[in-house]
């Protein structure tokens, strides 16, 4: 075995994978090549070392926020499960069209009656194209409201967080993904301001139950007072009562900040 | 992970308990900052959930997380090019390094060589301190590596072989500079 040989194996040797046949071969070249003998030893004793070097944890807020984008993921998940059920539906209507062309023509004659008489009956006053129109502008509007605020959410300048976060209270509220961007930003934007405007933002999105959940948390693991006092004000005005055990700590957790703990108890005389 | 994959996404929380440690402690050792760290495990996670449908079930599942992590960390270094760190400040906030050593003088001389080797360790090129952590602290085998890496076993343990190397050669000079 040359030298060469060996130094591939020594990995082998560290992680105790090398066989028998190979263990033999190194341990004879180790015996007759002081220089491999010396490094292999060197290395070794390092290779042991660094299993002393400790092992670190992340905060424990990282749990929370794993669980935040999951429950949007899933529930954005069920909600295009829907759309693509109902676009099931509309194949298998489409499915009772004729192939032949003259009881494509028939068939079309017959719907054009049909809808020139119920338009008749019906005497609409509005015009019902433009009405669909306007629909279509509008949910093109809100898609390019949405990459918007998001990409303005991701800015380095707070400034431009800040407007992110105005924007999105221009999205429509079971907009998942501005939702789980806005509770990442009041859990982890760096300014104080964002927090607070994204808490503010948070109103909009209150009948979902992802804000909710979010909401209890973050009253339980935020660490400014301002925006912990936002957060109450906020699981009062969306009467979520599943916030009365976070606020019950809260206010019997002596290290809180004083103010925070004045408005749990504020916010509990609220839930009585 | 066949269950994420076939819509039981709820599941993938059984992932993310057993492995969100290794994988932050993976981040920790090539941004060397806590919050990215975090950041990474979380974008990892998604990911998973954005590509479950590219997840071969022949093959095993922290294979594929730690492509996905590696990307991820590309995707991020390439982001924040320019953006550099202290090593010396990463270095003092790893926690205090378990001694196992006996009197409390050796096992104080044994803590300062512990957090050279820390040191030495930050400061190896990125491939070199990543294979290492894959292989020494994350625990791979080589074919499990080969697969990460997506390289031949033989490259593998060149590749270890020589990133301990270098190791050894930045932990001494930080010696006989601590020496002198």
């Amino acid at each position: 075995m040359t030298c060469d040989e060996v130094k591939a194996r020594l990995v082998d040797c560290w992680n105790q994978s090398l066989d028998e046949r190979d263990a033999l071969a190194v341990e004879g070249h180790l015996t007759a090549c002081p220089t491999c003998s010396a490094e292999a030893e060197r290395l070794g004793a390092l290779w042991l070392e660094l299993s002393v070097i400790p092992s670190e944890e992340p905060r424990p807020a990282l749990r929370g926020r794993f669980y935040e984008a999951l429950n949007a993921y899933q529930n954005a998940y069920r909600d295009g499960m829907e759309s693509a059920r109902r676009r099931n539906w509309r194949t298998r209507v489409l499915a009772l069209w004729p192939r032949q062309p003259a009881w494509q023509m028939a068939l079309s004659l017959a719907l054009l009656l049909v809808g020139v008489s119920v338009g008749y009956a019906v005497r609409s006053d509005g015009p019902r194209g433009a009405n669909s129109e306007i629909a279509q502008l509008r949910g093109e509007m809100d898609g390019m409201r949405q990459v918007v605020a998001l990409s303005l959410l991701q800015q380095q300048s707070a400034g431009e967080r800040l407007r992110g976060v105005s924007w999105a209270n221009r999205v429509e509220s079971s907009d998942m993904e501005v939702l789980s961007a806005l509770l990442d930003s009041v859990n982890h934007d760096p300014n104080v301001n964002v927090q607070l405007a994204a808490v503010d933002a948070l109103h909009a999105f209150g009948s979902s139950p992802v804000t909710r959940t979010a909401v209890v948390q973050a009253i339980s693991t935020h660490q400014a007072p301002l925006v912990e006092i936002a957060l109450i004000d906020l699981a009062v005005d969306l009467k979520d009562k599943e916030a009365v055990p976070q606020l019950r700590t809260l206010l019997q957790d002596s290290s809180a900040d004083a103010d925070v703990r004045e408005r749990a108890k504020w916010a509990l005389e609220k839930f009585q | 992970m066949q269950e994420v994959r076939a819509g039981a996404m709820a599941k993938l929380a059984v992932l993310f308990e057993r492995h969100h440690r290794a994988l932050f402690g993976y981040f920790m050792s090539m941004t060397r900052k806590q919050e990215t760290a975090e950041d990474l495990v979380q974008d990892v996670f998604v990911r998973i959930l954005r590509y479950r449908s590219s997840y071969d079930a022949d093959r095993p599942f922290r294979t594929w997380m730690y492509q996905i992590a590696r990307n991820a960390n590309l995707d991020h270094a390439r982001k924040n090019r320019g953006e550099v760190v202290g090593i010396e400040e990463f270095g003092d906030r790893r926690p205090e390094p378990v001694s196992a050593a006996r009197g409390p003088e050796e096992a104080s001389i044994r803590g300062q060589d512990i957090r050279l080797l820390q040191r030495a360790l930050d400061r190896l090129p990125a491939d070199k301190r990543e294979i290492l952590v894959l292989s020494r602290f994350q625990g791979m085998k080589n074919e499990e590596l080969a697969q990460v890496l997506d390289c031949e076993i033989g490259a593998v343990k060149v590749r270890i072989y020589r990133a301990m190397k270098a190791l050894e050669e930045i932990y001494l000079a930080l010696v006989g500079e601590k020496a002198s």
